[in-house]
C-alpha cells in the first residue's frame, strides 16, 4: 500500500471517530451517485473508473484559511494551532506537504477548528446563505451537504459519501433533538476528513497511457498553485466539462488565472515557500543589541518583502532578475526608524524608493533578507551567503558537522577580532570547516554593511567594515554589487522555473531537466515575468504527469457499519 | 544628495515638495539622556557639520523636564513638608508629640485628611485659592537653570525679584517657578538629584500622550545663520523607544493635518552654534494620565510660555539640547496637582495651596496693573531633542495640503 493510501486510510478512521458517527466510505472508486446535484453543477458524481489515486499534499494554514473564507465567506473565524508543515532539505514546503503526516495532537486542533467552523456555518447569522430548504429532513441535509461538500473537497461527493454524511447528520440532529446540530457534525467530519485537508491528487491514463491528473485534480493544483485557495465554482465547472484537459481551453483558463488579481496570493505563497519565511515565525534579536527591532518590525520585514516581490513581478510586471536590483520597495512606520528613512503615514503601508545606487536595491538589501540570515545577536556572512547560494541560486550547500567550534565566530566583543571578516578568517583556519565556508563567507561578507537586524553600519567595534564581496570568480561590493551579480547569473532564472516547477507538482524537480529548460526558454521569452513563468509550468503538458506508483484497483480505505 | 549611504552628516530629504519637511540630523551613536547644561554663549562652538540641502532638520523631544540644580545647598532647610507635617506644625507642641504616637497614626491621618477639604466640599488641590496657606521655603542658592527672559531686570508688566546665575556662568537667568517649587521633594528628590516629577515627565513623553516635535526651516549653517523658521509642535504619533527607554533616532512623525492642537510658528537665530528663537507665546500639549479611583486620564490642560523662547545648542551627535523659557500662569504650573484633586493631598500628601502661594509670592510676569500683583511665573524646562523625520501636513499659511510629498530617499 501506497503511502497516500495508509494517509488516506488513517484519517479516514480518525475522521469519522471524530465526528462519533459509523460510517462506509468508500473514497475515490465508488459507484455511481444518483443525480441529486444542482441543474448547475453535479453535487454528486462518480469518480472516473480509471483514476488512481497518486498523492496528497496537506493544506498550507494559509490554504485552509482561503479555502474556508472563500466557501463560507470571510467573516467566518478560524481560531486554532496549525501543526507546521515540515519542510524537506533543500526542498519546498509544497514538497514536504505531499509526505505530511498529522500527529493526533495536530489533527485535535483541526477538529475543534472544524466543530468551531461548523458552529458558525450553521448559526442564526449564517445558516439561510447555506440551507436551501425549510423541512428538516434528510432531503434537507442531502441539499444543504452535497453542494458543500463539492467545495469543500473539490470534487462532487460519491453517492456514498454523501448518503454517508446525511445519515450522520440524521443521528446527531435525532440526538440532539436538532437539525441543524446534525448538519453541524457532519460539516465538521467533513472538514476533518482527509478529503478536506489534503489535496487528494488522482490520475488516469493519457493516449499513451502515461499518468496525468485528472480533471478535478487538475482543477485542485491550478487553484492552490496560483491563487492559493481551494477551486472555484468556475473552476469546477471547466474540470467537470473536461475543459482542463483540452490544452486551448487550459491555455485560456490559465492565462486568466494568472491575470486575475487573485494570482498575488498564489505568488506570495510561493516566494514565501522558496525564501523560507517560516523562519520569521521563530525570529528574535537581542533588544539591547538591536534596538530598532520590535514586534511591529518582525511582523513587517517579511511582508515588506512580499509587497517589493508582488509590486515588482505583477504590478509593473518587471523581470524577475531585477528584483535584485529595484530600488522600489514599501515601508511602514516601525521599518522606517530601522531604515532611517522618513514614513509619511502613521499607520500603514505606503511605497518607497531608494536612491539611485543606495546599497538598499534589491531584496538583499531589504532587512528581512538581512535579519532573517543573521543570528540573534550579530549578523552572519556563513548564513547570508549560504541562502543566496541554496534559496537563489539552487547550489545546495552541506550542513555543518556536529563537533565545529564555534568560538572564534561568536566572539564578537574580541577587540582583536573586531570584524566578522576577520573571525571568519580564523575560523576557516579549521579544515574541517574551510571547504564549506569557502562557498559562503565571501558571498555573506559583501553584505556585512548590514547588521543582525538589517541597519546600516560601516564599522564593528570601532573597525572600518569591508563591504568586498566574492560570488565563485566574480567580485563585488556590498549589497546592490551581490544584486547585479544575482541579476546577471544564469543560475537565477534556472533556479527561480526549478522552484516554480516544484511548488507546482509538490516535489522537486531534480529528475525533470527538459521540462525546467522548457520552463526558463518561456521565463525568457516572456521578459523573466513571473505571469510567463506559471503560465507555462501550468500549460506543460508533461507537468501534468505523474510518475508516482499508483495504488492497486483494488484498494479502497473503507469504515465498516458496526 | 548621494548615493554613498554610510555619510556621517545631517541628512535631508532633498527636494521635498510642498509642506512636507524631513530632516535627519547625524547619528554617531545612541541617544543619551540631557546631562549637560546649555553651552554658555560666547564659548567656542563644537565641530558641527553642515546643514542639510534644503536646509530643514527634524526632532523629537525626548527630555522636557524641569532643570534642577544638584545637590541639597538650595534647600538648607531640607525639601518641602507633606500636608501631614503641615498639619501637625498647626498644632501645640503637645498636641503633635501626642498624635506622633504611633498608636494615634489612625486618628492623625483623620485629621490631616480633614485638614485637606473645606467645608464646602472644596479640597485643597482642587481650589487651592480658598485656603490660606504659608508658601514653601524657596530655592536659597544663586545657582539656577534658564534664560535671561527679562534683560536682567523687569520690565513694566513685570515684578521685582532675584536672578540666577547658571552653573555654566550664564547670569540673569530668570526662573522663579525653580525659586517657588525647587524644594518641593517632588523636584528635588531625596538625594537633590531630582525628584518623582522628572521621572514622571520622561514617563509621559514615553507614553506619547504629549509628545513634541521640532522643525527647523532655512537653516544654512548650524554655526552662525540670522534667519531661521521654528516649528514647535505636538504630534499624536508615540516614540519608538529602545530597551533602555532612551528615544530611538530616524523615527517619523506627523503633525496632525485634521487637528493641530499645537504648532507654534516661532522665528530665531543661530548664533555660534545655538539656536535662540524670538520671545512669543508658545502652547504645548500637557495631558494627563494618571489612573485610579478617580481616573483622569486623558485630562487635557496646555503648557503656556508667555514671550516663550528656545535657547538650543546643536551638539556633535545631532541632538538639541538646551531650554525653553517663558512665563506661565500660575494656575498652569500646579494643573497636575489640581486634576488630581483630593487624591493629590491626602495620597501624595502634597499641599497645592502652600504650592500657590509660593507661585504668588515669586511671580515674576504679567503683572495687573490693577493690583500690582504678578500673575504669571518665569519657568524653564530643559530639553533633549533627538533626529527624527517630521511630516508637518500644515502649510505655511495656514492651509492643509491633501498629501504629503511623494518620498525621496535622504541621502545617509
Amino acid at each position: 500500500m501506497s503511502r497516500a493510501a495508509r494517509t488516506l486510510l488513517a484519517f479516514g478512521a480518525a475522521a469519522a471517530a471524530l465526528a462519533g458517527i459509523p460510517a462506509t466510505l468508500a473514497l475515490g472508486n465508488g459507484p455511481a451517485a444518483p443525480a441529486t446535484a444542482p441543474a448547475t453543477a453535479p453535487a454528486t458524481a462518480p469518480a472516473t473508473a480509471s483514476s488512481r489515486i497518486v498523492g496528497m499534499r496537506r493544506l498550507t494554514e494559509a490554504q485552509y484559511r482561503a479555502t474556508i473564507a472563500d466557501v463560507f465567506g470571510p467573516d467566518i473565524k478560524v481560531a486554532g494551532r496549525f501543526e507546521p508543515i515540515v519542510r524537506p532539505a533543500h526542498e519546498l514546503i509544497a514538497s514536504g506537504a505531499r509526505d505530511a503526516a498529522l500527529s493526533p495532537a495536530g489533527l485535535e486542533q483541526f477538529d475543534a477548528m472544524a466543530r468551531g467552523i461548523a458552529a458558525q456555518v450553521f448559526d442564526a447569522g449564517h445558516r439561510a446563505q447555506f440551507v436551501p430548504c425549510v423541512t428538516p429532513d434528510d432531503a434537507c441535509a442531502r441539499a444543504t451537504l452535497a453542494p458543500l461538500g463539492r467545495l469543500l473537497w473539490r470534487r462532487p461527493m460519491t453517492a456514498m459519501e454523501l448518503d454517508a454524511h446525511v445519515r450522520m447528520a440524521g443521528a446527531a440532529a435525532k440526538a440532539a433533538g436538532s437539525f441543524d446540530k446534525g448538519l453541524e457534525l457532519a460539516l465538521a467530519a467533513m472538514l476533518v476528513n482527509p478529503q478536506f485537508l489534503y489535496v487528494v491528487e488522482t490520475a488516469v491514463p493519457d493516449a499513451s497511457g502515461a499518468l496525468v491528473l485528472d480533471d478535478h485534480a487538475r482543477a485542485s493544483r491550478l487553484s492552490f498553485t496560483l491563487w492559493n485557495t481551494t477551486p472555484s465554482e468556475a473552476l469546477l465547472r471547466a474540470a467537470d466539462a473536461g475543459d482542463l484537459r483540452d490544452p486551448a481551453k487550459l491555455q485560456a483558463i490559465v492565462r486568466k488565472m494568472v491575470d486575475s488579481p487573485r494570482f498575488e496570493a498564489g505568488v506570495r505563497a510561493f516566494f514565501a515557500d522558496m525564501l523560507l519565511f517560516e523562519r520569521f515565525d521563530a525570529l528574535s534579536k537581542d533588544p539591547l543589541l538591536f534596538p530598532y527591532f520590535n514586534s511591529a518590525v518582525a511582523q513587517a520585514m517579511p511582508e515588506q518583502m512580499l509587497r517589493t516581490v508582488t509590486d515588482h513581478l505583477l504590478v509593473r510586471n518587471g523581470d524577475y532578475r531585477q528584483l535584485f536590483l529595484t530600488n522600489r520597495t514599501f515601508m511602514t512606520r516601525a521599518l522606517g526608524g530601522l531604515y532611517q528613512v522618513p514614513v509619511h503615514k502613521a499607520s500603514g503601508w505606503e511605497p518607497y524608493e531608494f536612491a539611485p545606487g543606495d546599497d538598499r536595491a534589491g531584496l538583499l538589501g531589504q532587512a528581512g533578507f538581512l535579519a532573517m540570515y543573521s543570528q540573534t545577536g550579530r549578523s552572519s556572512p556563513t548564513l547570508r551567503g549560504r541562502a543566496v547560494r541554496e534559496l537563489l541560486l539552487c547550489q545546495p550547500v552541506p550542513d555543518p558537522p556536529g563537533n565545529v567550534n564555534f568560538t572564534a565566530v561568536q566572539d564578537t566583543a574580541n577587540k582583536a577580532m573586531p570584524t566578522a571578516r576577520v573571525r571568519l578568517t580564523a575560523h576557516m583556519t579549521d579544515e574541517n570547516c574551510s571547504g564549506c565556508h569557502k562557498l559562503t563567507d565571501p558571498v555573506g561578507l559583501g553584505l556585512e554593511r548590514f547588521d543582525g537586524i538589517g541597519s546600516w553600519r560601516t564599522t564593528e567595534n570601532g573597525a572600518a567594515i569591508d563591504p568586498a564581496g566574492k560570488l565563485d570568480k566574480l567580485e563585488f561590493t556590498g549589497a546592490s554589487g551581490l544584486g547585479k551579480l544575482i541579476a546577471a547569473s544564469e543560475d537565477a532564472p534556472i533556479c527561480a522555473a526549478s522552484r516554480a516547477l516544484e511548488y507546482v507538482r509538490g516535489r522537486p524537480s531534480d529528475d525533470s531537466g527538459a521540462l525546467v529548460e522548457a520552463l526558463v526558454k518561456a521565463f525568457a521569452d516572456d521578459g523573466y515575468g513571473i505571469r510567463g513563468l506559471f503560465l507555462k509550468a501550468m500549460t506543460a503538458p508533461d507537468a501534468w504527469r505523474v510518475e508516482e506508483k499508483p495504488l492497486q484497483a483494488n484498494t479502497h480505505v473503507s469504515l465498516l457499519v458496526r | 544628495m548621494t548615493a554613498n549611504p554610510h555619510r556621517r552628516r545631517i541628512a535631508i530629504a532633498g527636494a521635498m515638495a510642498g509642506a512636507t519637511l524631513l530632516a535627519l540630523a547625524a547619528a554617531t551613536g545612541l541617544p543619551h539622556r540631557a546631562t549637560t547644561p546649555a553651552r554658555a554663549e560666547g564659548t567656542a562652538a563644537p565641530a558641527l557639520p553642515a546643514p542639510p540641502p534644503g536646509g530643514v532638520l527634524a526632532f523629537v523631544v525626548q527630555d522636557f523636564v524641569p532643570p534642577v540644580v544638584p545637590g541639597m545647598d538650595a534647600c538648607p532647610h531640607g525639601t518641602a513638608p507633606r500636608l501631614r507635617e503641615i498639619y501637625l506644625r498647626t498644632l501645640p507642641e503637645a498636641e503633635q508629640a501626642r498624635l506622633r504616637l504611633k498608636e494615634n497614626e489612625k486618628e492623625l491621618t483623620r485629621l490631616w485628611h480633614a485638614y485637606a477639604l473645606g467645608a464646602d466640599g472644596s479640597n485643597i488641590c482642587s481650589q487651592p485659592d480658598r485656603f490660606q496657606h504659608a508658601p514653601f521655603p524657596p530655592v536659597e542658592s544663586k545657582l539656577g537653570y534658564g534664560l535671561d527672559l527679562d534683560g536682567g531686570k523687569p520690565g513694566k508688566d513685570g515684578c521685582a525679584h532675584a536672578e540666577f546665575e547658571s552653573p555654566t556662568g550664564i547670569q540673569g537667568v530668570d526662573n522663579q517657578e525653580y525659586r517657588a517649587l525647587g524644594c518641593q521633594p517632588e523636584i528635588r528628590g531625596p538625594d537633590g538629584n531630582g525628584g518623582d516629577a522628572l521621572t514622571g515627565m520622561k514617563q509621559f513623553h514615553t507614553s506619547g500622550e504629549w509628545t513634541q516635535v521640532i522643525v527647523l526651516k532655512g537653516v544654512d549653517s548650524l554655526v552662525d545663520d540670522p534667519d531661521v523658521e521654528v516649528i514647535y509642535a505636538n504630534t499624536a504619533d508615540r516614540p519608538e523607544i529602545d530597551s533602555k527607554g532612551q528615544f530611538l533616532r530616524g523615527v517619523s512623525f506627523t503633525v496632525n493635518d485634521t487637528a493641530p492642537r499645537h504648532r507654534n510658528v516661532l522665528h530665531g537665530r543661530i548664533h555660534n552654534g545655538v539656536l535662540t528663537t524670538d520671545p512669543a507665546d508658545i502652547a504645548l500639549a500637557e495631558t494627563w494620565g494618571q489612573g485610579g479611583a478617580r481616573d483622569i486620564r486623558g485630562n487635557r490642560s496646555q503648557y503656556h510660555y508667555r514671550q516663550g523662547r528656545l535657547r538650543l545648542e546643536f551638539q556633535p551627535d545631532g541632538t538639541l539640547r538646551g531650554m525653553i523659557g517663558g512665563y506661565r500662569p500660575i494656575f498652569d504650573v500646579i494643573t497636575s496637582g489640581s486634576l488630581g484633586g483630593a487624591g493629590t493631598a491626602v495620597v501624595a500628601g502634597i499641599d497645592c495651596a502652600a504650592q500657590l502661594a509660593s507661585l504668588r509670592q515669586y511671580a515674576d510676569g504679567g503683572r495687573d496693573p490693577k493690583t500690582g500683583q504678578c500673575t504669571t511665573i518665569s519657568s524653564a524646562m530643559r530639553i533633549l531633542a533627538v533626529p527624527a523625520f517630521v511630516t508637518d501636513l500644515t502649510a505655511a499659511d495656514g492651509s492643509t495640503p491633501k498629501h504629503a510629498a511623494p518620498n525621496r530617499s535622504p541621502a545617509r
